[in-house]
């Protein structure tokens, strides 16, 4: 299916339109019919574009990693400092966070939380590729270059994502006094001086 | 004083000869190169040891690679470190090492011996049989590469064990590469395998290559020249070996304290003595401790001339051959091949000796967090080729003095088996 | 009519000299050709015969590192090569040391280096010959790499070349290709520690060959045999930066090796692993032989 093309608009729209449904009723209610309505679909010309529900869900999950890995992409290319890197990092995360919660919220709600519907075909980081990829590439150039220190990729990452993620779960359960963009300096701080490199 | 240029010894030295009434009165010996391993070696994690020795000698390199092995095990252990290394590694080690041994004596009477013996007077080997005991040598280095990966320069010995994982199928096709290399072997140098053991009267009708270098010997009365100190030091431990010093055909145990290396002023070859005596290293010393009936029987008519070493080393190969095969038949596959062993050391020194074709082999080695602050390599060659004076000449000087040309003392200077790149490494 | 050869060396451990006689057809490759000198074989001159005497040849070899004070027989080595290399048709480097210096160039870096040469530079101390040098590294070179070339010459057939001088048909391909633990490559499954047939060496144990150029996996050494296929790690010797530090070990950043399969963009191999290590393929994480 070529890029832009009508189709791969339409498929867009599905998936941008499944994301906000299962966002505000959650991801078990939602049927491909309810999804077919709001947009004012047949079921069956859904079934066109997605197979099964189960489908549907893998493609968000991959969509969404895209989006995510092309922004982290955007900014590994860039020729600045690990530390400044890291900051833009985590407004990019906040910031999608409020424009577009519904693809965090589905990250973080649908794809962590139930594995189960993942079993299949999403084994490990296969759906989530090219996000663990870019960030892969952000430690690696930051160890490389001695900025950051070396240590176990997993351990590095967990402290990076879980930080933001945890952040973002606090704001949608209302327990945030501020706006997350409110944090984002002492945030990146805190992660810059968890990696550096201190020798 | 008479220069002579000595070429094909694993590179070249030069002897220094002088002459006093049409005799050899003292000969001095010279390397002239050197590669600065020991300083390569400076300021590496220490495993790099395992990558870099085995390149101070393209014949050799399995046996620097044993030794730096054991320098680096013996460092752990002096750590308080626990070395535990399988049955299995051990007999693989000796495998490969003692392949190495036996591809090198047939290079040396080939290439080394036999030109040398034609320069002189006739002998009845002609040059083609090199190429038919080179396809022995090509048989024997295949046995060492079913365990090695290659040779040369492999590193596959490792602190705790050795890399390879054999399996039955391996075992067996090494058997017959080391099948193949003996049956050349013993259509042309030596009939019979329990040669070691055949007497100097045999040895002399033998149709072998091996007879017709006895009585190349006899006819140019050579058996007996080329007689050194005949004292004799094994420094290697080996499944045949152990650590002595024999003097008159009675061994004693040696520390390795004793051993001193000093500078020369000339050429880049070090000086070795055992608490200040030169002593004889190699196939000679090892088959001293053996006595097998061929030795001792040379050994009685001729001590430690050059037949005796000639037919040392001869016999140490079919020696070789026997060990190799009944080690292979006694490897248990199911033991490991390597134990991991913790290898963080702070401070620490470690030394090893392992017996290399030509000798006792020395290694050294000093650590400071890891890092190799000094090595120290002290090579057979070394032992051999020392620089006495007139008044108390090492030992191939000793073998050497008395001659009447120099043909004659570069015969006996090759008997040694110099190696040049070892000892100036 | 034989083609004449005339092998001599620089700084050097005498390996490829005997990595040479390991060739399994040596005796009919020698009715071919005659070696006016080889360190090891029977040859027509000697060392000081070959700086003293004047004659025609057509190939020389050098095996060994160029350091120009060197003594080679009665001469310096400077002395020698430029005697010889105005004869010669065509030079072969034979062997890491003499192609970019070696592991012997670290002793003292500006007076040992390659024919044409410096590691990675162009900077040997013999540059203006490069039309007539090919580059054959290894430590030591395999036997079959040499008689290739020297066939392809005998042949007067073009041999290809790459920017190192060196011959494509044999270092086009990666040390890796071909060997044994490929199937532990793909699928990223690391050996769990040296002395076992299974896992691959690249993650752990330091293994080059996947960045490596050269044919150990595939022209087998001693006919039998690779260091990887036995379990040991590719040094990387062919490569203009040998000998690396911490050989035994794989350099890693945050996990990810430090160097890249040949030709393959970080983001392609991180991607690959990524989904590689999702799945666990039972085969690949047990012992290949037991008794079950
Ligand atoms: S061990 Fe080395 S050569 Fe073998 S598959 Fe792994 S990376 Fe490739
Ligand atoms: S496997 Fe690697 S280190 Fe070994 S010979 Fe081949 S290129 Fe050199």
């Amino acid at each position: 299916m070529a890029k832009g093309s009508r189709k791969e608009k339409r498929k867009i729209e599905i998936m941008d339109t499944a994301l906000k449904l299962f966002s505000k009723n959650g991801f078990y209610t939602v049927t491909i019919a309810d999804i077919a309505k709001e947009l004012e679909m047949s079921v069956g010309n859904i079934y066109n574009y997605f197979s099964s529900k189960d489908a549907l869900a893998k493609e968000l999950i991959m969509y969404i990693s895209k989006i995510l890995g092309s922004n982290i992409r955007q900014i590994n290319m860039e020729k600045i400092s690990a530390k400044e890197k890291i900051e833009k990092i985590v407004r990019f995360y906040f910031s999608m966070a409020k424009e577009r919660p519904e693809l965090i919220d589905y990250f973080l709600r649908v794809y962590l939380s139930h594995r189960e519907v993942f079993k299949d075909g999403c084994e490990g980081m296969i759906c989530v590729s090219p996000f663990v990829t870019e960030i892969m590439i952000f430690f690696e150039e930051g160890v490389k270059n001695g900025e950051l220190r070396e240590q176990d990729f997993f351990s590095a990452f967990g402290l990076f994502m879980g930080y933001l993620g945890g952040m973002v779960y606090l704001k949608g359960e209302g327990m945030l006094p501020n706006d997350l963009d409110f944090y984002i300096n002492s945030i990146s701080e805190n992660i810059y001086r968890a990696l550096k490199n201190e020798e | 004083m008479r220069v002579e240029l000595i070429e094909k010894i694993e590179g070249e030295a030069k002897l220094e000869y002088r002459f006093k009434q049409d005799k050899i009165d003292f000969v001095k010996i010279v390397f002239p190169h050197y590669r600065g391993i020991e300083e390569i070696l400076r300021n590496r994690p220490v495993w790099d040891a395992l990558a870099i020795n085995p390149r101070v000698c393209g014949i050799c390199g399995h046996a620097h690679l044993f030794a730096t092995v054991r320098a680096i095990e013996n460092l752990y252990q002096n750590a308080g470190i626990d070395v535990n290394i399988a049955e299995k590694a051990k007999l693989i080690r000796e495998i490969t090492l003692f392949c190495e041994h036996i591809q090198n004596h047939l290079k040396w009477i080939y290439l080394v011996i036999v030109p040398i013996m034609k320069s002189i007077a006739k002998i009845n080997i002609d040059q083609n049989s090199f190429l038919e005991i080179q396809k022995a040598i090509v048989n024997i280095n295949r046995v060492l590469a079913i365990f090695s990966g290659q040779w040369p320069h492999s590193s596959y010995m490792v602190p705790g064990g050795v890399v390879c994982d054999p399996t039955h199928l391996d075992i067996l096709q090494a058997r017959n590469f080391l099948k193949n290399a003996l049956n050349i072997v013993e259509r042309r140098v030596f009939e019979n395998i329990v040669f070691e053991e055949i007497t100097v009267a045999e040895l002399e009708k033998s149709k072998t290559d091996s007879g017709k270098i006895f009585r190349f010997l006899k006819e140019n009365s050579l058996l007996s020249i080329g007689k050194a100190n005949d004292r004799y030091l094994i420094f290697g431990e080996h499944s045949f070996t152990k650590r002595v010093k024999i003097i008159k055909t009675v061994s004693y145990p040696v520390k390795m304290k004793y051993v001193n290396e000093k500078s020369q002023k000339s050429g880049f070859a070090k000086n070795v003595t055992y608490k200040s005596n030169y002593y004889e290293t190699g196939p000679l010393a090892r088959m001293m401790l053996l006595k097998p009936n061929l030795i001792k029987q040379l050994h009685r008519a001729y001590k430690d001339g050059i037949s005796t070493r000639i037919f040392a080393r001869i016999a140490e190969i079919s020696f070789l051959f026997k060990i190799v095969e009944e080690h292979l038949n006694s490897i248990e596959l199911s033991q490991k091949s390597y134990n991991h062993i913790k290898t963080d050391i702070k401070e620490g020194y470690g030394e090893s000796a392992v017996e290399a074709a030509r000798g006792s082999l020395i290694h050294k080695i000093w650590v400071e967090k890891n890092i190799i602050k000094k090595y120290e390599i002290i090579t057979p060659t070394q032992w051999n080729l020392s620089n006495g004076t007139p008044q108390k000449p090492a030992t191939a000087q000793k073998a050497m003095i008395g001659l009447k040309n120099g043909k004659l003392a570069e015969l006996v200077f090759r008997t040694f088996d110099i190696c040049s790149v070892c000892t100036t490494h | 009519m034989k083609s004449k050869i005339v092998w001599i060396q620089g700084v050097t451990c005498n390996g490829n000299s005997h990595s040479f006689l390991n060739y399994q057809n040596l005796d009919i490759f020698l009715k071919k050709v005659e070696f006016l000198y080889h360190p090891l074989l029977p040859s027509k001159y000697s060392l000081k015969e070959l700086s003293e005497k004047r004659f025609d040849f057509d190939i020389l070899i050098v095996e060994g590192a160029i350091k120009k004070s060197y003594e080679r027989g009665i001469v310096s080595l400077n002395t020698l090569m430029e005697k010889l290399s105005i004869k010669a048709r065509k030079i072969i480097a034979l062997g890491t040391c003499a192609a970019f210096g070696g592991v012997f160039k670290s002793y003292d870096e500006k007076n040992i280096k390659g024919l044409i040469f410096d590691g990675e530079e162009k900077k040997g101390f013999f540059k203006e010959l490069e039309k007539k040098v090919i580059n054959i590294p290894g430590c030591p070179a395999h036997p079959e790499w040499l008689i290739y070339v020297l066939n392809m010459i005998e042949a007067k057939k073009k041999i290809l070349l790459d920017d190192f001088l060196r011959p494509k048909e044999i270092y086009a391909f990666t040390v890796h290709s071909g060997c044994v633990r490929n199937e532990y490559f793909e699928w990223k499954v690391d050996a769990k520690s040296f002395g076992v047939k299974e896992g691959c060496l690249f993650y752990e144990q330091g293994c080059q060959a996947p960045y490596t150029h050269g044919s150990c996996n595939k022209i087998l050494w001693n006919e039998v045999n690779s260091k990887t296929r036995a379990g040991m790690p590719c040094l990387g010797c062919t490569e203009p930066t040998f000998l690396k530090e911490e050989l035994f070990k794989t350099k890693t950043y945050m996990s990810i090796p430090a160097n890249m399969p040949l030709g393959v963009p970080k983001r392609a191999y991180l991607t690959i692993t990524g989904v590689a290590k999702s799945f666990k393929i039972e085969r690949l994480n047990k012992r290949l032989i037991d008794e079950s």
